[in-house]
């Protein structure tokens, strides 16, 4: 039956109103980036919707060497280097943990009351730990290093991957591993051969979460690294000039390139993500 | 050649006893039917036997031969699980292939095995599909042909044909049998199904609350149910039961206000021998149980009123409430042709030798009067 007008159009409208509200600040960073310094500033005196003069000016004064006078020249390479480098250790310790974890605690209920204890340390707001942790770290003397960095992420992550995979794996019926365990395989090798090909959709959308959630932090990186292993978002903070406050243009730019690496990686697992949802071994 | 042992096979999970003390004996090329009720212990003694669970205390053996401490792929069965656990990320090819591939068997061996299989079970047509497109009749054809293709001594069918409709489980029931016989493994079947225990195995194992109840052939369970239970469960419609008490000769039955059940001459001894306590419980089957008019030859006196009835087809079956008692059902299965008139009030007409007697506090069969 055909619907009635009235609401299609109401509908169609609140659709176009949250896409909107959605996308604005995505456009915003955007368009900011490819803004010349005269419409970007605040100085300008008015706002400017679209780019006037589009131009990469912006990607010109975080990137190039440093010839010019300005101090953010080049600055941008080495923290977009740390990201990736911390962001991809800190995703690889959290899925590699969460996993095993997962399947322990979905299959023999490892842990007794460990799982829901991993999930309240989520609980904590990060700034109540990331003081100690600080001053661990300086003892340890792993400010400002890789590997100081990557241990927390993987750990600060390490609820959600468990949580997220252990669902996986419930939703996954028992008899296939022990199908496989009467067949000869042993219990690793029904994991491996049976588990984790039906797991993989899973795997693959628990990793981008994992990867995303690494790649955006803030706090923690601002708090324990300092010069060398500055991630994006803190560089970001950090792009501001002493004439004219913050460089929101090339603040753009740089955002603009952070978004990048978690899109390439949603459309790589794309088909997973979607298999994720759907996959079941069993006709019930 | 394979025979299975199972000696006081005790398995709790936490407080609860799933399988308590079982001691059952399977020969070789025998069709064991394990029959019970939802949660009464025969999954789990199923995965005892595979291996997949460990017994608390009690062994397994096949052949003599303790298998506590073999892992399930060494020890030689095939399983097929009730929901099939089919792979479906792997084509069919390579779901009956599976169980070959991890005993490391040369690539044209399992090519040829495969397409033996598939062949025995008519699916040689789907092998390159993936096993996720399959309808549930070819996907449990799968799983059967993956528990077979390895050649299992013992053969365990954990409720294979539960989640098929009515028409294709008979159908599915009948090849089961045949390939059985074919093959000739140990098999051990587990079901909640009567009709499929009785019309596959070659003996039954009665379970509930976790003991075993009874370990007969069928035509014993049916005929010689050891205890209320056994007869209870085997038989459909199930089994009347009326409870009263034997006195001088007399079976008192206290739903009936005329009930009185004369015990013959010949077999007065017999029952005053056996009869321990007074109380008893007579049971007889609906398909004994006849309804008619007083003057009929063997009336009983015992009077119903019919409630209502169902037509079958092939049978009718009445359902009356007797007159001294309004809880109870009376069930009684007449000819197909058979039409009561709902709430009149009929005479039970049965003969002595249909008749089970049982000890109300022990539940047990303390007399069969015929055969």
């Amino acid at each position: 039956m055909e619907q009635k007008l009235y609401p299609r159009v109401l509908k169609f409208f609140l659709v176009v109103v949250v896409t909107i509200l959605f996308f604005f600040p995505i456009y915003w960073i955007f368009s900011m980036a490819f803004k010349p310094f005269p419409e970007w500033t605040a100085a300008a005196g008015k706002i400017y919707w679209v780019p006037n003069n589009p131009t990469l000016d912006n990607f010109r004064a975080i990137f190039s060497p440093k010839l010019e006078m300005s101090p953010i020249s080049g600055t941008a390479i080495r923290p977009i280097i740390n990201s990736l480098t911390v962001s991809i250790i800190g995703t690889a310790i959290a899925m590699v943990v969460g996993i095993f974890a997962a399947y322990g605690i979905s299959r023999y209920k490892a842990g007794g009351n460990l799982p829901f204890m991993l999930l309240q340390l989520r609980m904590f707001p990060p700034i109540a730990i990331i003081i100690p942790i600080m001053i661990m770290w300086a003892f340890l003397r792993m400010i400002d290093t890789w590997y100081g960095l990557v241990i927390i992420y993987g750990v600060v992550t390490l609820p959600f991957s468990v949580w997220l995979m252990k669902t996986f794996f419930d939703d996954i019926p028992r008899e296939l591993d022990e199908a496989a365990i009467v067949d000869g395989c042993s219990n690793v090798g029904a994991f491996f051969k049976v588990v984790m090909p039906l797991a993989k959709g899973g795997i693959a959308s628990t990793a981008l979460f994992v990867f995303i959630l690494n790649w955006s932090d803030f706090l923690i990186a601002l708090i324990l690294t300092d010069r060398r292993w500055t991630t994006i978002p803190v560089h970001i903070s950090k792009l501001q000039s002493a004439m004219v406050g913050a460089l929101y243009g090339p603040k753009a730019a740089l955002g603009m390139i952070a978004a990048i690496p978690p899109i390439v990686f949603g459309i790589i697992i794309q088909k997973y993500l979607v298999r994720g949802l759907t996959f079941g071994a069993i006709k019930k | 050649m394979a025979t299975i042992q199972l000696d006081k096979l005790v398995k709790r999970f936490g407080r609860q006893v799933a399988v308590n003390e079982l001691t059952l004996e399977i020969q070789d090329r025998e069709f064991v039917a394990i029959l019970g009720p939802s949660g009464c212990g025969k999954t789990t003694t199923m995965n005892m036997i595979s291996g997949l669970l460990k017994p608390d205390s009690g062994t397994v053996s096949f052949d003599g031969k303790v298998m506590n401490a073999v892992p399930p792929g060494k020890r030689g069965v095939g399983f097929m699980f009730q929901n099939y656990a089919v792979f479906t990320y792997l084509s069919v090819y390579d779901n009956i292939a599976f169980g070959l591939r991890i005993r490391k068997m040369a690539s044209q061996d399992v090519d040829h095995e495969v397409r033996e299989v598939a062949r025995l079970l008519q699916i040689h047509h789907l092998l390159s599909m993936p096993a996720s497109n399959l309808s549930i009749n070819d996907m449990q054809k799968v799983a059967l042909a993956r528990s077979m293709v390895v050649k299992p001594q013992i053969f365990l069918l954990d409720e294979p044909l539960s989640n098929l409709d009515a028409a294709l489980r008979n159908v599915m029931r009948a090849e089961l049998k045949k390939i059985q016989q074919e093959l000739g493994q140990t098999t051990v079947y587990v079901t909640h199904d009567q009709v499929e225990a009785m019309s596959l195995a070659d003996r039954i194992a009665v379970m509930n609350f976790a003991v075993l109840q009874q370990y007969d052939t069928p035509h014993n369970i049916y005929n010689r149910p050891k205890n209320l239970f056994v007869a209870n469960f085997i038989g459909s419609p199930t089994i009347n039961f009326f409870e009263g008490i034997y006195r001088s000769g007399e079976f008192d039955l206290q739903d009936f206000t005329t009930g009185k059940v004369v015990v013959s001459k010949e077999n007065r001894n017999a029952v005053d021998e056996c009869v321990r306590g007074e109380r008893i419980v007579l049971g007889i089957r609906p398909e004994h149980l006849k309804i008619g008019t007083s003057k009929q030859q063997g009336a009983s006196g015992l009077r119903a009123k019919v409630v209502s009835f169902e037509p079958l087809g092939s049978k009718t079956i009445v359902y009356m409430h007797p007159d001294g008692n309004l809880k109870t059902i009376v069930k009684s299965s007449m000819e197909s042709d058979y039409k009561p008139e709902i709430g009149s009030v009929m005479n039970l007409i049965f003969q002595e030798k249909d008749l089970y007697l049982f000890d109300e506090k022990s539940t047990e069969l303390v007399m069969r009067f015929g055969s």
